[in-house]
């Protein structure tokens, strides 16, 4: 039986409950990855995965293969996590674990650790839109195309997003450049 | 830091912050036992009406037009020959030539010679 996405969403449009399951299952790690990179809560990333995967069973029969599937249901997260009005603290460092390079000492290895938390809590400050084109770009490796498709704006307003995302950030690590220099 | 080692910096960090957590299949297991429930209710798709409106079947089935041909023969009938008059009866529209004064009528003497037919 072919168990390809596109093949188990034209099950699901029929109602059937085990293939909404099936898919479910294979997407929903990467879906809660995403959703808690950009929003950075792990309970409201279960909180916007679920409701993404119940608007996959509830839109499967409007549903028609014009992308990828993976893209659209990346675009419902993105777009459900863009609509959450509360902003939650972030703790991308928590999920990412201690980063330590055995050829740096103990000072520096504390030092570069303090930065890192300083562009985490940068990134968690941004706008939700830079924050996700940030995500998208440098966590998931996405080209600009890809994340205009899924942000459902042009290349260019992507290009932005990032050019800005990445000014405030540089103004979030001015504090550091100044004291190290 | 210096300046000139911030972009260099920056690229590095932020993929490092934005890598994708481990799976948590805790979490996974959570949301998907919320998923276990009855679910909501499909939406309709407007866009597949026409193709199900040209999938249907409206040659009617012979059973159905013999019923539908002895209805109209029926009532053709019943039109003709109505509930409320005899078949032989007078007022009948074949019965009219019957009648014996249509005899009489056709019959009649010439009014001014007197003459029959």
């Amino acid at each position: 039986m072919d168990d390809s996405d596109e093949a188990l969403m034209a099950r699901i449009a029929r109602g059937d409950e085990r293939a909404f399951r099936a898919l479910a299952s294979r997407h929903l790690p990467v879906m809660l990855g995403l959703a808690r990179r950009i929003l950075g809560n792990a309970a409201d990333a279960e909180d916007v995965a679920q409701e993404a995967m119940l608007r996959v069973w509830t839109h499967a029969p409007r549903w028609r293969p014009l992308a990828l599937f993976r893209t659209w249901l990346t675009r419902v997260v993105v777009n459900l996590c863009l609509d959450r009005k509360r902003r939650a603290p972030w703790v991308a460092l928590e999920a990412a674990g201690e980063i330590v390079d055995p050829a740096l000492g103990a000072g520096e290895n504390a030092e570069r650790d303090e930065r890192e938390r300083l562009v985490a809590a940068a990134i968690g400050e941004l706008p939700a839109r830079q924050r996700a084109a940030i995500v998208l770009t440098y966590g998931d490796g996405m080209s600009n195309a890809q994340v205009a498709e899924i942000l459902d704006t042009s290349v260019s307003a992507v290009e932005t997003l990032l050019v800005r995302g990445k000014q405030n950030l540089r103004r979030a690590l001015d504090s550091v450049i100044d004291k190290d220099e | 830091m210096n300046k000139k080692q911030l972009p260099e910096f920056l690229e590095a960090a932020l993929k490092r912050a934005t890598q994708p957590p481990p799976a948590d299949d805790a979490a996974v297991e959570r949301v998907l036992k919320r998923l276990s429930g009855p679910l909501p209710r499909q939406k309709a798709s407007l866009w597949r009406l026409p193709g199900v409106l040209l999938d249907w079947q409206f040659a009617p089935a012979w059973p159905r037009v013999a019923a539908l041909a002895c209805c109209a023969a029926l009532g053709f009938v019943i039109g003709i020959a109505g509930f409320d008059r005899r078949f032989d009866g007078g007022g009948a529209p074949f019965a009219v030539a019957s009648n014996g004064d249509i005899g009489s009528i056709v019959f009649e003497p010439e009014a001014l010679t007197g003459a029959r037919p």
